[in-house]
């Protein structure tokens, strides 16, 4: 643990980062570090500037401010730099009218860092046949598929957006506990957008909410539990007592008041209700709704 | 466990399930432990919250680390738990349990002739 956190060169480091589309600018002068080991969850509404921001950390787009991956520009070193990153993106799609067994021969022959043998070992225990084209798949399988694809390639970064959409729930839990097992290790770094963010709150060590553009919370998981509390409040007293503490978010529910409060002691709280930890879609929904983001809150 | 939102970090739950099964015996002294990542796998948490479970074992003596084996059970790891969840129990829990027996006037005799009676239904 401490001996990650005081690893020298953060994997991803972002100053200043900005990307407008004619007129409209999407992000507005992001700044962030992310350091190596670490699992990221990057939560944010469509359109939010998720996908984007992604992108120019893959080199995909253009962007005016710094941005740095493995201390490389991605939008400049690209071909350089994807020996290092992998990534599976909303919008992936495998070439269809290949075998599995082609696609492996692709890869090993366009990509340096990609091991054939590591891939057909991901994919024992799945129904996948190396003779299988890629067309007769289902989308569980692509997405099986395709993780084994990213796994095998020996990477310090890899980037997962919306990995798992429209897959069941089965799937899905195969596909991190595959990850953890699998690829983890304090040397790689993961970044995790996804709409299904409470199946994967325990897995992050770090959040990233983007709100219009801009980045509102950037934090530690385990700052964020003790930073953040929720608490439900039956009697008007307690309500009211809460009240005093600032919430940053209030909702009646079935009768019961919850509210989301921003560093107020968990000693001062315990007498007014029930408290506990808000999960991350809590605690987004709670900041996103926010007329003006809390400068404290960011990092 | 299962409940990852309650008042206890998951580190701590890690750690206390860790330490059920070096007491019940369910990993014996000198055995492995499961690994980081198959912990990490099967409840879905960061490998560093497990590992950080790991490393509060391994402060106390219970628990070592050998390199590219794994996390290993100590020998005399289970009288040192004892021990050590005997103190805990008695310093913590106890007197809130006395407490509560108290409050309900309840005497030895009532709460040793009721625990008898389970153990002689499930035997």
């Amino acid at each position: 643990m401490s001996e990650l956190s005081v690893s020298a060169d953060p994997i991803v480091s972002a100053r200043g980062l900005t990307k407008s589309f004619g007129r409209k600018q999407i992000l507005h002068g992001l700044d962030f570090d992310i350091p190596a080991g670490r699992i990221y969850g990057l939560v944010g509404h469509n359109g939010a500037g998720k996908t984007t921001t992604l992108n120019a950390m893959l080199g995909l787009t253009s962007y005016e401010g710094t941005i740095r991956v493995l201390g490389e520009d991605p939008f400049a070193r690209r071909a350089k730099l994807m020996e290092n990153v992998a990534f599976i993106s909303d919008v992936a799609s495998l070439p269809r009218f290949l075998r599995v067994r082609e696609l492996f021969a692709l890869l090993t022959n366009i990509h340096p860092n990609f091991s054939p043998e590591k891939a057909r070992q991901f994919l024992e225990g799945t129904d996948i046949r190396p003779e299988m084209k890629i067309r007769t798949l289902s989308k569980g399988m692509i997405a099986q598929l395709h993780l084994a694809v990213v796994m095998a390639i020996d990477a310090k970064l890899l980037v997962l957006d919306e990995p798992t959409l429209g897959l069941d729930i089965t799937y899905r839990k195969r596909f991190y506990r595959r990850l953890l097992e699998d690829y983890m290790t304090e040397e790689r770094t993961l970044i995790i957008t996804t709409h299904q963010v409470d199946e994967i709150e325990f897995m992050l060590s770090d959040i990233m909410f983007i709100r219009d553009g801009e980045m509102i919370l950037h934090m530690q998981m385990e700052t964020v539990s003790e930073k953040f509390t929720q608490l439900v409040a039956d009697s008007a007293e307690a309500q009211a007592q809460a009240r005093a503490h600032r919430p940053v978010y209030e909702e009646t529910r079935f009768g019961q008041t919850v509210f989301i409060l921003d560093g107020v002691e968990r000693e001062k709280l315990e007498p007014l209700g029930r408290i506990s930890t808000p999960t991350i879609s809590d605690l987004f929904v709670a900041l996103m709704q926010r007329p003006t983001a809390n400068p404290e809150t960011a990092r | 466990m299962d409940d990852f939102h309650a008042s206890q970090p998951i580190f701590v739950q890690i750690r206390q399930r860790l330490i059920e099964m070096i007491l019940r015996q369910q990993v014996a002294e000198g055995d492995a432990l499961p690994s980081v990542r198959q912990i990490a796998g099967d409840l879905s948490v960061n490998p560093l919250t497990v590992t950080k479970a790991f490393e509060a074992l391994v402060d106390i003596g219970v628990v070592e680390k050998r390199r590219g084996l794994g996390m290993f059970v100590t020998s005399g790891a289970r009288a040192h738990l004892l021990a050590h969840e005997r103190e805990k129990f008695l310093k913590e829990d106890w007197p809130r349990i006395a407490a509560q027996i108290k409050a309900l006037d309840l005497d030895l005799k009532d709460l040793i002739s009721t625990d008898t009676k389970r153990e002689g239904q499930t035997k």
